[in-house]
């Protein structure tokens, strides 16, 4: 398969961009840690913004603290913020967790968090509370490197060499409560006890009822995290995650916990492996109701192949997803014609070229890229549908291309928490809203183009 | 329910000490009808870990002032995170019109230098250059500005020296605007900063004087869910010129004739009051504090307009145009008064907003019984009068001041901006609002809270204790008080609505707040199974 790249890669400018920044990543990792509050170390404007970005999609309630660093601060140091806010973050919310993540600011002024915080505790001989420190610059990395972080660094922070378990670990990238979810009812299925990190099912998704809390109930529980090194064995849905970040990596090289790297549960080739895996780490056969899950996703691919085969897609977000949606296309008989994602480390190219089917059309890699390049390259590609998150809305405005939302974030439309895409039957789910996607534009436009087909060939 | 000084301190009790004793101070209960303001603190420093809606001074410079500008682009100089956060967020509407062609409109881009470690670590002027160059290629713009985020500051890159050899270079205005999110105590540094760059930089750039009468600028209005457009629509309708609404729809090309303005109205008194003040002193331009949120603000407003300039013809359109108005809404109001009639809200928005809207919602019969600014200054709640007793401390001592003088071919009195002669002039300005503003207490009734920099936590608390009807607020804390049963609406976005201004938008608001009221799912809670057992559950669930 040959590769190309757009021009536009080789610009300063980064119009509309496709990435968000390291700590908004962190701070949706944090949320999935029962009982814990975030503190941001920077200025307010980071906290504000980040609950913004995570309001905006989650529909719920998102406290996010900050040090709230002034100009002051920023040439004498931020300690005496730091502790202000630990304080008071400890006397208002009561958390059992603090996961602070660094900003831009503080991470130029140099601040040593490690020192801060083990002042900060013998000071006030604190008990009860875990401090965990992430450095997540934005010039460093994205949301996605950010989500990685923080999740390897909880892990870090409580994991202890422990017995054996007869319990599995599950590590998910940035995926929506509804795929979490999901998961969690397959692995139930196989009867199979799981620790699964980070697990914000519950805290980003709250049904309503019951007495509002500041914290959210729901999370993974430190206690568990600190036995996953005596896990069986580790499934991480993260072929795209960068070695040095990756949690399941941590464990297999301390821990000596077996890793299975899977990419995500979505498409059915994806599926089959998690399912084959927890098959295999449980002994059990495969259960029955996830047979007819893939029957009817079988039949639902045979039915739709002769629409979708018309399907020239964009696949663009974060890498993990976009490499599950990009091979769940491909299956499909859609291959993929620009692969995008604002994150450089996905590594997205050298794992999905020799995996797309080797169609008569190129595949345009952009890794790190912006919304001006992909635009250009759906106009050379003559994509006709997008798959991603609302950054690519200008598509249908200026383009008419329809946009498939899926990832983070989702702001425009509603329910981006409750899309479910994962296993059998959430991959059905998918694949319909893509193929009918196509089939409204078909609707919409066929006797137009047959009428211009028949002038074409000189008829009418 | 009334609240008094024993709920306040019920409501502090998990606070430290002298987070305590700090708070209590950004709250004022009304004690009587005519009680003068008591001293409230408003534009000090946030406290750390408690979670305030305030943003930052990027936030302030770039999201509010200056990314609405439509011929300009808008480069936000720094990491990526920050562009994100601010691309398109406020909604504010922008059109082509006859002097600035589709093509020439940017407000939909979202243009960041995407810094890495290493522009960190050996600075990222050379970047900035090479993407304004880019950024003149592609689009062609008439002006570029460039927002700092907060590493700009500490690696010391002169964005300033960058800006200036780019504008040699291109010949469009390259404007550098030292926004850093750490400076100031909010997001109403980022607007100080602003007004004094647009006042220093274009305002006052035009050559050719407008020729139309009573020619008008609308500070202040940022033209969110086309606000602006509903006013300029009256106000054309009236007779005015509406030259520029700034900066919600506002152009380089539009900004750079300000100085021809016979009369500034000021919107937003939080975020552009500098730049209207310092026209006053450099060209003698008297500005009019407006409100068009609510139909009888908006009446009295257009009236306060007309009695400025003194003119019967303007006079006699004014209450023809009011009465129009009125005779074509009214009808669709009362509709929706009836469902509003006699419920209570909390604000907690802005600079401005949570004033007024007061108005808007009284229009409806609801009383706002908590109201509290994000990022206000005293002035904004205590009036303009309390400025020269305001003391600058470290945090505001870091925004530069201007300190103009009256320009010497364009300076004239007030009174001749205007027509009048002097007596005339200051006869008016004893009846209007002119280079005046009141701020938010003459409105409040007896009993009940003025709150600044509201947290969370107290936002929660108080729609516990106090269970408003509705809680008027930003997207942030809208899902913690659905949490709590009650319904909310986004004052910062309109949710997607609006316009709320003028007449027509008193009408979509009212029709808005009804829905929001009326949303059958808040009488759905319990189900019929717990009905039956007599456990009708509270609706704080």
């Amino acid at each position: 398969m040959e590769v190309m790249t757009s021009d536009h890669q080789v610009r300063s400018v980064n119009e509309d961009q496709c990435q968000m920044c390291m700590p908004l990543g962190g701070v949706i990792a944090f949320k999935g840690i029962e009982e814990t509050m975030v503190l941001i170390h920077g200025s307010q404007g980071c906290s504000t913004y980040m609950r913004l970005s995570n309001v905006e999609h989650y529909h719920e309630p998102v406290d996010i603290a900050s040090t709230a660093l002034n100009e002051k601060q920023t040439i004498h140091g931020g300690e005496a913020n730091l502790r202000k806010a630990l304080d008071n973050v400890i006397r208002v919310y009561n958390p059992s967790v603090i996961g602070i993540l660094t900003t831009c600011l503080t991470e130029t002024m140099g601040e040593d968090l490690d020192l801060m915080i083990s002042a900060y505790k013998h000071d006030r001989n604190l008990q009860g509370v875990d401090i965990i420190p992430v450095p997540t610059p934005s010039y460093s990395a994205s949301h996605t490197e950010g989500f990685w972080s923080a999740t390897r660094r909880i892990i870090e922070h409580y994991a202890r060499a422990t017995a054996e378990t007869s319990g599995i670990n599950i590590i998910i990238p940035h995926i929506s409560p509804a795929d979490i979810r999901e998961i969690k009812r397959i692995i139930d299925l196989f009867g199979i006890e799981y620790t699964l990190i980070p697990d914000y099912s519950m805290t980003m998704d709250r049904p309503f009822g019951g007495n509002y809390q500041k914290i959210p109930p729901g999370g993974t529980v430190p206690a568990d995290i600190a036995r996953m090194p005596g896990a069986q064995a580790t499934i991480q849905f993260g072929l795209t995650c960068p070695e040095q970040l990756s949690p399941g990596e941590f464990l297999r090289r301390k821990y000596n916990v077996p890793l299975f790297s899977l990419p995500l549960p979505i498409g059915l080739k994806n599926t089959d492996r998690f399912i084959s895996v927890l098959s295999e780490l449980s002994g059990r056969p495969v259960p029955e109701v996830l047979l007819l899950e893939r029957g009817w996703l079988l039949d639902g691919m045979a039915d739709a192949h002769k629409y979708n085969a018309e399907g020239r897609p964009l696949i663009y977000g974060e890498p993990e997803l976009v490499y599950a949606l990009c091979t769940l296309c491909a299956e499909n008989g859609a291959t993929p014609l620009v692969v995008a994602s604002g994150t450089k480390t996905g590594n997205l190219e050298t794992l999905l070229s020799p995996i797309l089917p080797d169609a008569c059309e190129k595949t345009i890699f952009l890794e790190g890229t912006d919304f001006a390049a992909i635009d250009q390259a759906v106009e050379d590609q003559r994509v006709n549908v997008a798959v991603g998150h609302s950054g690519g809305r200008f598509l249908t405005e200026r383009r008419g291309i329809p946009v498939l939302r899926i990832g983070f974030p989702i702001h425009d439309r509603i329910g981006g928490q409750r899309i479910r895409s994962a296993g059998y039957a959430g991959t059905l789910s998918f694949l319909d809203r893509f193929t009918n996607a196509l089939l409204e534009m078909k609707y919409g436009s066929y006797r137009q183009h047959c009428l211009e087909e028949t002038r074409g060939k000189g008829g009418y | 329910m009334t609240v008094t000084e024993v709920h306040i301190d019920e409501m502090m009790t998990p606070y430290p000490d002298k987070v305590r004793k700090n708070r209590k101070k950004h709250i004022i209960i009304k004690s009587a009808e005519s009680a003068a303001c008591p001293q409230i603190e408003a534009n000090t420093r946030t406290i750390p870990g408690i979670i305030s809606q305030r943003g930052c001074a990027y936030a302030g410079c770039k999201g509010v002032v200056i990314g609405p500008i439509k011929d300009m682009v808008t480069i936000t100089h720094g990491p990526i995170g920050c562009g994100y956060y601010s691309w398109g967020t406020r909604r504010n509407k922008a059109r082509s019109d006859d002097r600035t062609p589709p093509e020439k409109i940017y407000t939909n881009l979202c243009v960041s230098t995407d810094m890495q470690e290493s522009d960190i670590v050996f600075g990222g002027e050379k970047k900035l250059a090479k993407m304004i160059d880019e950024v003149v290629a592609i689009f062609s713009p008439r002006g570029i500005n460039i927002c700092a985020t907060c590493p700009i500051g500490l690696i010391g890159d002169d964005m300033g020296a960058v800006a200036k050899e780019a504008e040699e270079r291109h010949g469009i205005p390259v404007i550098a605007y030292n926004c850093e999110g750490y400076k100031g105590v909010s997001q109403s540094a980022g607007h100080h900063i602003a007004n004094n760059n647009l006042m220093e930089r274009i305002i006052g750039s035009g050559t050719d004087p407008r020729t139309e009468e009573f020619v008008i600028y609308l500070l202040g209005e940022y033209n969110i869910g086309g606000d602006g457009w509903e006013i300029e629509r009256m106000l054309t309708d009236i007779g005015y010129t509406v030259n520029c609404i700034l900066t919600g729809d506002s152009s380089y090309e539009e900004i750079k004739d300000l100085h021809f303005a016979d009369l500034n109205l000021v919107q937003c008194h939080r975020s552009i009051n500098y730049i209207a003040e310092m026209m006053k002193t450099k060209y003698g331009t008297p500005w009019l504090k407006v409100n068009f949120i609510g139909v009888n603000a908006t009446i009295q407003t257009l009236r306060d307009m007309a009695t400025c300039f003194n003119n019967p013809e303007l006079t006699r359109m004014t209450e023809v145009v009011i009465e129009r108005e009125l005779a074509r809404i009214t009808p669709a109001l009362e509709k929706f008064r009836k469902i509003c009639n006699g419920k209570t809200a909390f604000a907690y928005v802005g600079g401005s907003r949570s004033h007024h809207y007061q108005y808007l919602l009284r229009d409806l019969g609801m009383e706002v019984i908590v109201a509290g600014y994000e990022f206000a200054h005293r002035d904004d709640y205590e009036g303009r009068d309390v400025i020269p007793t305001i003391k600058t401390d470290a945090d505001s001592k870091n925004i530069p001041e201007l300190h103009l003088t009256p320009d010497e071919a364009l300076y004239q009195e007030a009174h001749l901006h205007l027509g009048l002669s002097k007596e005339q002039y200051d006869t008016i300005a004893a009846q209007v609002p002119l280079g005046d503003y009141e701020g938010m207490y003459p409105i409040m009734r007896v009993g009940r809270i003025m709150v600044d920099d509201v947290n969370h936590y107290e936002a929660e608390e108080m729609i516990r204790q106090l269970k408003p009807d509705l809680v008027f607020s930003g997207v942030r804390d809208k899902y913690i008080s659905h949490k709590m049963g009650v319904p909310s609406k986004q004052l910062h976005s309109y949710d997607y609505s609006g316009p709320y201004a003028g007449f027509n938008g008193a009408v979509i608001f009212a029709r808005d707040v009804a829905d929001a009221l009326v949303t059958p799912a808040w009488k759905l809670i319990t189900p019929p199974w717990e009905e039956k057992n007599g456990n009708r559950s509270d609706s704080d669930a």
